[in-house]
């Protein structure tokens, strides 16, 4: 059964909510602490969950991008280990220079809690590679710093290189270019906004998210 | 001015200061055999506040319906507790924020969340769900847009950073509540199977006292003594006993004491709220008939000058006091530090019923804690005993008007600051934090998903002000049977409810004649419902200059469902269903409409809980059937109101024939789009007419006598309008444009718009 590191800071609020998902997933879903290095090479694939890491002080995800762990987490992008940042921790990973681009304060200002239907782009990415290129997901966002911007050279460069993952069929925060997810060149690290492991049944309103934490099965 | 003079001002001004008057001092010096000295008169000014000591409504409280086989925790413990069988148990609490929320809209109100989660955490539940009532003045009123915004950004702040789900909640605009706010947070917390419930009692003579969480500052100093005082012109003077939070900490605070209960390291545990330092040490000595020493200078401080009596009633928040086993601190204390938060021991418990607090190795008190919290003085305030009000011949209930004019008057209706949509305030919220939320604040009823056995939990709020400003008997039943009849309507068996009591000044007869009023409406239905009242607060004191708010007992209520699939949604969910009417009517009532049109309230008829209980009882049966696929109470503005809510979500239109709306309303007269009948439900179902008639037919005649019910078939689902033949002919966008426009014609400045261009 494939590993799957789940990466606890102080103020991360959807630990358990993702360690569920990957549960239901098929794979084995193990803790990791901020304070703590572990060991790279033991892991299949790792996830940063969302939440409010160190209280969103400074800015969203800049204290936790400088947390111990974040060595280790490093280390396996270097190793190609599939990685992805939810809300809070696609934040930590543009924080940490894995990710390129910057999170900045949604466009109104305010926090917004809602579905949205997101449509795949490119295609490096490990998570959702079963996906067609186009293919429509509806899955929740819930965050106030979820404004993806870039200047017009990375957004290039992320054009050129298939980078841009995901993307808002109608923009509720004001991303560049409707951006919802981007994966690093390449293509094992991966953010995404919004939360798959909140359209992982019936019941919740949706099942897409599993069509992305689908890397086991 | 001779010296008896002086001595006796100085007198009146120290107990202006400490809030107390001439007979509780009077009370105070028997009890104790002497004059108050130093920091007792903090101690007997936060513990004998309104606030915490319920001393003008202890009397009438007593008598609250409050044991069911379910209840394994009432009022006494920081949050009632009700066992849902396999093992799960619910906590929950709803309590008022009023005061601060008014005085600093954005702390106010996240604070109010912060302290009614630690209510529930403190018990070692692990809160799952949160619901917010509020009431605001006229958008217009002074300071209303920036005391809206403010407290639904401090909602927001707080509770989405600290990682629990907001999943229903109600706001009410009306004049009285101009110059004070209302501001009611409720908190839900699970025990899953095997986890423990904690509870305050100290015991145990040479345990440790231990204080853990953020450090002690001046923030909300005589918080629970202000909050017992109306307002006067000098509100904002008042910012100082705000207390500040910061959801990081609750979030660690949460993590580290689920953490040491788990691990069983706590004998008892209170968070400290309200007076601070001073009612949990007291209420938790007291509960265990036991006493403390506590050594004030151990208490850690964010602040080096603060003086015993700050300490004692500082309400910094994020903080909880334990009482632990000696040999278990430092496994507390490891605990603690992981999370990056101190536990220190401040003292111990002693077997005799003394307070002993220290300041540097000197003594500053020792007093009976029984004193402060079992001899708070009761009043049995004045008030007259109830009679119907607002009584009409049922002919003069509802608003006469022209059929020509019925769709202008709609538009008026879902414009109206009480009609629109509240779309602005709960897009603000998490409603799916913790991955369980089935149904959220788009829906009439929060649904969570108990994650050991599948089953569904639903949450609710209840209390309509105007029902209360028509007759405060009825507005309490109402309070109870409106949300109990939205659980139903869904399927969901109402379980316990919480109150949080807004009134004026108990010290004026007509306040205190619509709390007993408004209290024996909701006792009678609690009891014949068999669901107890099991948690709440009183808020007095919502008066500002002289003019009081509308007496306002909100509710939150619980109810349980065996399932999570089928739960009927809010909205017409296809085109070619059939719509019916389930009514049991009592009471008719020309409503916020009439309020809306400047008219004085009227009703007719009367409540009465026996055949509610079983219409209810009915009512859940037939909600569980997978063949109903959308309920809605009807509620404020009537039957066009409703039709319009479930045809502008969805987009999925209704037709009503001339025949349906008459069975509905026996007259075909435009006015009768807008009165309102309690108890009425629409329902749409994919059965055919016969098969749903003898649905229901099984229930109601399994339930109650039938022939109390009316059954009518209003329509069928199709096309994409709201039309009611010869009255309403409305497409659904233009429903949905009309409610969002009322939002924004209210408050211009609080934008959320649904979308942004490329960039």
């Amino acid at each position: 059964m494939a590993r799957v590191g789940v990466l606890r800071f102080p103020g991360t609020n959807c630990d358990r909510d993702v360690f569920e998902a990957i549960g239901h997933a098929g794979a084995e879903a193990i803790w990791l602490w901020h304070a703590d290095l572990f060991d790279a090479k033991a892991f299949d694939a790792l996830v940063l969950p969302g939440g409010f890491s160190y209280g969103d002080y400074l800015r969203s995800g800049a204290l936790a991008a400088r947390a111990v762990a974040m060595k280790s987490v490093r280390e396996a992008a270097d190793r190609g280990t599939p990685i992805l940042g939810i809300c809070n921790g696609f934040q930590i990973l543009c924080e940490s220079g894995l990710l390129p681009g910057a999170l900045t304060r949604n466009a109104g200002l305010r926090f917004r809690d809602q579905w949205v239907e997101l449509e795949k782009v490119g295609s490096q990415s490990p998570f959702g590679a079963r996906l067609s290129s186009g293919a429509r997901l509806r899955v929740p966002i819930a965050h106030a710093d979820g404004r993806y911007m870039v200047n017009d050279e990375t957004l290039k460069a992320l054009q050129d290189g298939q980078q841009i993952w995901l993307r808002y069929t109608e923009n509720p925060n004001g991303s560049r270019h409707a951006i919802a997810g981007v994966t690093n060149r390449k293509g094992n690290v991966a953010g995404l906004m919004p939360h798959p492991e909140r359209a992982f049944h019936a019941w919740m309103g949706g099942e897409d998210g599993r069509k992305i934490l689908d890397l086991w099965d | 001015m001779g010296q008896t003079e002086r001595l006796d001002e100085e007198f009146a001004a120290k107990l202006k200061r400490y809030r107390l008057n001439r007979d509780e001092h009077k009370r105070i010096c028997g009890l104790i055999g002497r004059e108050p000295q130093g920091v007792e008169w903090a101690l007997f000014s936060a513990l004998w506040s309104e606030h915490c000591s319920y001393k003008s409504s202890r009397v009438h409280l007593k008598n609250l319906y409050n044991t069911s086989p379910r209840v394994l925790q009432a009022f006494g413990e920081n949050a009632g507790v009700v066992d849902l069988g396999d093992g799960e148990r619910v906590a929950f609490k709803i309590e008022s924020h009023n005061h601060p929320s008014y005085i600093e809209p954005y702390q106010g109100a996240a604070t109010g969340v912060g302290g009614i989660l630690r209510d529930i955490f403190t018990m070692g539940a692990r809160p799952i769900a949160s619901a917010n009532y509020l009431c605001f003045g006229r958008p217009e009123a002074e300071r209303m847009e920036k005391l809206v915004d403010g407290v639904v950004r401090g909602i927001g702040g707080y509770g989405n950073a600290v990682g629990v789900p907001t999943v229903t909640g109600q706001t009410e605009f009306h004049e009285s509540y101009d110059r004070n706010i209302l501001v009611n947070a409720m908190a839900v917390g699970l025990f899953r199977p095997g986890e423990k419930v904690f509870l305050s009692k100290a015991k145990g003579p040479g345990n440790l006292v231990v204080y853990a969480g953020a450090k002690t500052g001046r923030d909300g100093v005589h918080g629970a003594s202000m909050a017992s005082e109306s307002f006067g012109k000098d509100s904002a003077a008042k910012r100082p006993t705000v207390q500040i939070g910061d959801p990081f900490f609750e979030k660690l605070l949460i993590e580290s004491c689920l953490e040491v209960m788990a691990e069983d390291l706590v004998v008892a545990i209170q968070d400290m709220g309200a007076a601070g330092l001073t009612s949990s040490s007291f209420e938790m000595a007291s509960k265990g008939g036991v006493g403390f020493v506590m050594h004030l200078d151990r208490v850690p401080l964010r602040d080096s000058t603060l003086t015993p009596e700050d300490i004692l009633l500082s309400e910094s928040q994020e903080r909880m006091l334990m009482v632990v086993e000696p040999s278990k601190l430092q496994r507390v204390q490891e605990v603690f530090a992981r999370w990056g938060l101190e536990a220190v021991a401040i003292g111990e418990v002693i077997p005799d019923r003394k307070m002993k607090l220290y300041w540097h190795g000197q003594l500053l008190t020792e007093i009976d804690p029984d004193l402060l919290t079992e001899h708070a003085p009761k009043y049995e305030r004045p008030f007259e005993v109830w009679s119907p009000r607002s009584r009409v011949p049922q002919a003069q209930v509802a608003v006469p008007i022209e059929a020509s004019i019925a769709e202008r008057e709609l538009e008026r209706v879902l414009t109206s600051p009480q009609g629109c949509s509240r779309e602005f305030i709960y897009r603000q919220y998490d409603a799916h934090v913790g991955a369980a939320t089935v149904a959220d604040c788009e829906d009439s009823v929060g649904v969570l998903r108990l994650k050991d056995s599948g089953r569904g939990l639903g949450v609710v709020l209840g209390c309509r002000p105007q029902v209360m400003r028509q007759d405060a008997r009825d507005g309490g039943f109402d309070a109870i049977a409106y949300p109990a009849l939205e659980l139903a309507a869904k399927g969901f068996e109402p379980l316990a409810v919480t109150d949080c009591l807004n009134f004026g000044n108990p010290e004026r007869v007509e306040v205190m004649s619509s709390f007993v009023a408004a209290l024996d409406g909701m006792n009678e239905l609690c009891r014949i419902l068999e669901t107890p009242i099991i948690s709440g607060n009183v808020s007095f004191y919502n008066e500002t200059e002289g003019r009081n708010i509308t007496s306002t007992p909100s509710t939150g209520l619980v109810g349980l469902r065996p399932d999570v699939l089928k739960v009927p949604k809010s909205a017409f969910s296809s085109s070619g269903r059939e719509v019916f009417l389930l009514r049991l009517p009592q009471l008719m009532s020309g409503g916020a409409y009439r309020e809306l049109r400047g008219q004085e309230p009227a009703c007719a008829g009367q409540l009465a809980a026996r055949p509610f209980a079983g219409f209810l009882r009915a009512l859940t049966q037939v909600a569980r059937d997978e063949k109903v696929l959308a309920t809605r109470v009807v509620g404020k503005f009537g039957l066009a109101y409703a039709l319009a809510k479930m045809v502008s979500r969805s987009r999925v239109g209704v037709r009503i024939g001339r025949g349906g709306f008459e069975a509905a309303r026996h007259t075909l007269a435009a006015g009768a789009l807008f009165h309102e009948v309690f108890y009425e439900v629409i329902l749409e179902t994919s059965a055919s007419p016969s098969e749903f008639r003898s649905l229901v037919m099984r229930q109601l005649a399994a339930h109650s006598p039938v022939d109390l019910f009316e059954m009518v078939h209003l329509g069928k689902t199709e096309g994409s309008a709201l039309l009611i033949e010869g009255l309403l002919n409305v497409e659904a966008h233009k429903l949905e444009a009309w409610s969002q426009a009322g939002w924004t014609n209210a408050f211009e400045n609080l934008k959320l718009p649904q979308s942004y261009g490329e960039a």
